[in-house]
């Protein structure tokens, strides 16, 4: 089986390649012209294909032979509409291209921030509600982009009768990506933990990158959409613990209850702020829940399915990040 | 504030292009009464679809000349990048609407002649977005030139400090920017601020020298700008520089009586004036109060942000209102088609004889 990975040089993207590798397939890697590959342990193992996915006019090239595309390009910077030109606009002119190819199967690198935060409650699950406008312009850059990414992809494997895979992973983390957002609010060496107690939805990136190949090898994960984490998750003030050890920094931890923090962010959004959604993130309720709001977690869909549990123990990750670096 | 008059009813406006400035342009639209976002479109279905669903537009379309052909609307803004301004407002002319364009207009002075003589034979109106002037600092100053108290102006000088050397934008080395195949590359992108609020202050140039140069490893053509300007009025400087930082964007009209100050990035206004009284506390007088409105301004800067709103698109805002009140009733045009030619004149002669 031959893939397509898009993103292939991102934080995630390295580690696909990585599982996808170590589980013999064969991979195609899109990548952007100017991307430094030399410094990936794979790089003599992949053929890569060099293209922008904003403006190149070769891209039904880069499906030749392919029989799966593995898509996680996205834009995780810059502003909102170049956010939604590298994201979105990529992505209906890469699907444009594959529509002109043989290939069939696609999976797909959604996101949790595609979720409705403030109307969930309880669990949040792959059948939970998702942002719809209008209210999903008063949410970030990030969130709008994947929205429309997936809501993209969607339409067009209907269009064209495709196999397609969405995952929506949680907060991925791993070496050198571990200082969530989740994590409340930095000033210095201080750290407002708001929400102490509330339970993270994280991924570590092995975990993850193992499902991502998973999906795209498995016929059962055709048509599906699997959340990705690696189970209920770490508390917030435990896993900030472990950061500050495993970074050997000097950090406080101060704890403020989520439903203070959430009361005083929607009243000053309401009043003095006047509805503004050029605030900086945490001072916009909608954004705010979706970073912090507790609630629980679960990969069941993706064990039943699949039969999937992460092959990495909480442990181990902890030590694949903190510990010492090993090649 | 209505725009009635332009179809007896409403003022139907559309976009071309629904990128970033579109978004400005739209917010914009959407808070003047009696002004119908008709339809957007963009060559991406996803940006038009967006765009129209985010700020209520009636419909969207990725084929302007259907667009024009099926909504027929009076005004059309034309913010796609600048390569393609001169034939989508040639169209839209051609349709009888009124254009409203993007800094730069076009590539060349022969094609917003071009452009302009179209709009003259259609009756219509060819407007080009010089937003500066219309930012509250610009007007007080235009207050302060009119009600006498500045006295004559004597100098204008203009600086932009933007760095554009980022790996995205300009100089994104993965995907070329549409700007930088204009003489002078992704500073020409610029040039029509610089050109336009000179023009405000000075009149039309009779003779211009300017400076291009390159200092940093990217793949733009030049980074950096300098120009002297000599005004039928006064003289002018102006410059763009990558390198200089903070990012800023000062005006500063040098007056028989006052010197003042902005930065249009931001609320910062000063004055420094002859005052009545011992000479040697003019100083005194002039830096208390200068004191007194940079905290102000910082001040009323984090505000704005918090409070949201335009922002330094203030002058957009208010250009654009401007533009659709004058459409329906006998008042002047905000930026006049001379306005534009003579401004068109001095960016030609500010352009670098040959690209680097």
């Amino acid at each position: 089986m031959k893939i397509l990975v898009t993103g292939a040089n991102g934080f995630l993207g390295r580690h696909v390649v990585s599982a996808a590798l170590a589980r013999g397939l064969e991979v195609r890697i899109l990548v952007r012209p100017a991307a430094a590959l030399e410094r990936l342990p794979w790089a003599g193992s992949v053929d890569v294909f060099r293209a922008d996915l904003r403006s190149a006019s070769n891209l039904a090239q880069a499906f030749d032979g392919v029989d799966v595309l593995v898509h996680l390009a996205a834009a995780v910077s810059g502003g909102e509409d170049a956010q939604f030109a590298a994201t979105v606009v990529g992505t209906e002119r890469l699907l444009d291209a594959m529509s002109r190819t043989p290939c069939r199967r696609v999976v797909l690198a959604s996101s949790f921030s595609v979720y409705d935060w403030s109307a969930i409650r309880g669990t949040l699950t792959e059948d939970s509600p998702l942002e719809s406008p209008p209210d999903l312009y008063r949410r970030d850059g990030y969130s709008i982009a994947k929205s429309w990414q997936e809501r993209v992809t969607r339409e067009y494997a209907a269009k064209f009768g495709w196999a397609l895979t969405v995952l929506r992973p949680g907060f991925i983390w791993g070496r050198d990506h571990a200082y969530l957002a989740a994590l409340g609010q930095q000033v210095g060496p201080v750290h407002f933990v708001i929400g102490p107690m509330t339970h993270i939805p994280m991924t570590h990136v092995e975990n993850c990158a193992d499902l991502f190949v998973v999906a795209a090898m498995d016929p059962r994960a055709e048509g599906q959409t699997f959340n990705v984490v690696d189970g209920p998750g770490e508390r917030i003030w435990s896993f900030l613990g472990n950061y500050i050890t495993g970074m050997r920094e000097r950090g406080w931890r101060i704890p403020v209850p989520y439903t203070l923090a959430y009361g005083l962010v929607k009243l000053g959004y309401e009043t003095v702020f006047r509805r503004n959604d050029k605030l900086p993130q945490i001072l916009i309720p909608m954004r705010f829940e979706s970073r912090l709001k507790p609630l629980k977690y679960t990969y069941e869909r993706a064990n039943r399915v699949l039969g999937w549990t992460p092959p990495l123990s909480f442990e181990q990750t902890l030590d694949r990040t903190f510990g010492p670096t090993t090649v | 504030m209505v725009a009635e008059g332009v179809s007896g009813t409403l003022a139907r406006a559309v976009l071309i292009g629904a990128g970033q400035i579109a978004r400005q342009h739209l917010g914009c639209l959407e808070s003047i009464p009696g002004v119908e976002i008709a339809a957007v479109c963009d060559l991406s279905p996803s940006v038009a679809r967006a765009a129209a669903e985010r700020h209520r537009a009636k419909t969207w379309f990725t084929d302007y000349k259907l667009m024009l052909a099926e909504v027929r609307p009076d005004v059309v803004h034309v913010t796609t990048p600048p390569t393609s301004h001169f034939r989508l407002a040639m169209d839209s002319l051609a349709m009888d609407a009124h254009v409203i364009v993007e800094k730069p207009a076009t590539i060349t002075l022969a094609e917003v002649e071009q452009l302009l003589a179209r709009a003259s034979d259609r009756r219509r109106m060819l407007l080009e977005d010089y937003n500066y002037l219309y930012s509250a600092a610009t007007l007080e100053i235009r207050r302060l030139i009119e009600s006498g108290e500045l006295g004559a102006v004597v100098h204008v000088d203009v600086a932009i400090c933007l760095n554009i050397l980022g790996p995205e934008g300009f100089a994104d080395p993965n995907s070329p920017h549409p700007c930088l195949t204009m003489a002078g590359g992704a500073i020409a992108d610029f040039l029509p601020h610089l050109a336009s609020l000179a023009h405000c202050f000075i009149g039309p140039h009779v003779r211009a020298e300017a400076i291009w140069r390159k200092r940093s490893n990217t793949i733009l053509p030049y980074d950096e700008f300098r120009a002297m300007v000599d005004g039928e009025r006064a003289t002018a400087s102006l410059s763009f520089s990558s390198a200089a930082q903070p990012d800023a964007f000062w005006l500063r009209v040098y007056g028989e009586r006052v010197l003042a100050s902005a930065n249009l990035f931001e609320k910062r206004f000063t004055t420094e004036r002859l005052r009545p009284g011992p000479k040697p506390l003019q100083p005194l007088r002039n830096g208390l109060e200068e004191g007194r409105a940079i905290r102000n301004a910082a001040v009323g800067t984090l505000w704005r942000k918090f409070r949201g709103g335009p922002g330094s698109y203030d002058g957009l805002y208010e250009l654009l209102r401007r533009t659709y009140r004058a459409l329906g009733t006998t008042e002047a045009m905000p930026v006049s088609a001379q306005q534009v030619l003579e401004v068109n004149r001095l960016v030609d002669a500010l352009k670098p004889v040959r690209q680097a």
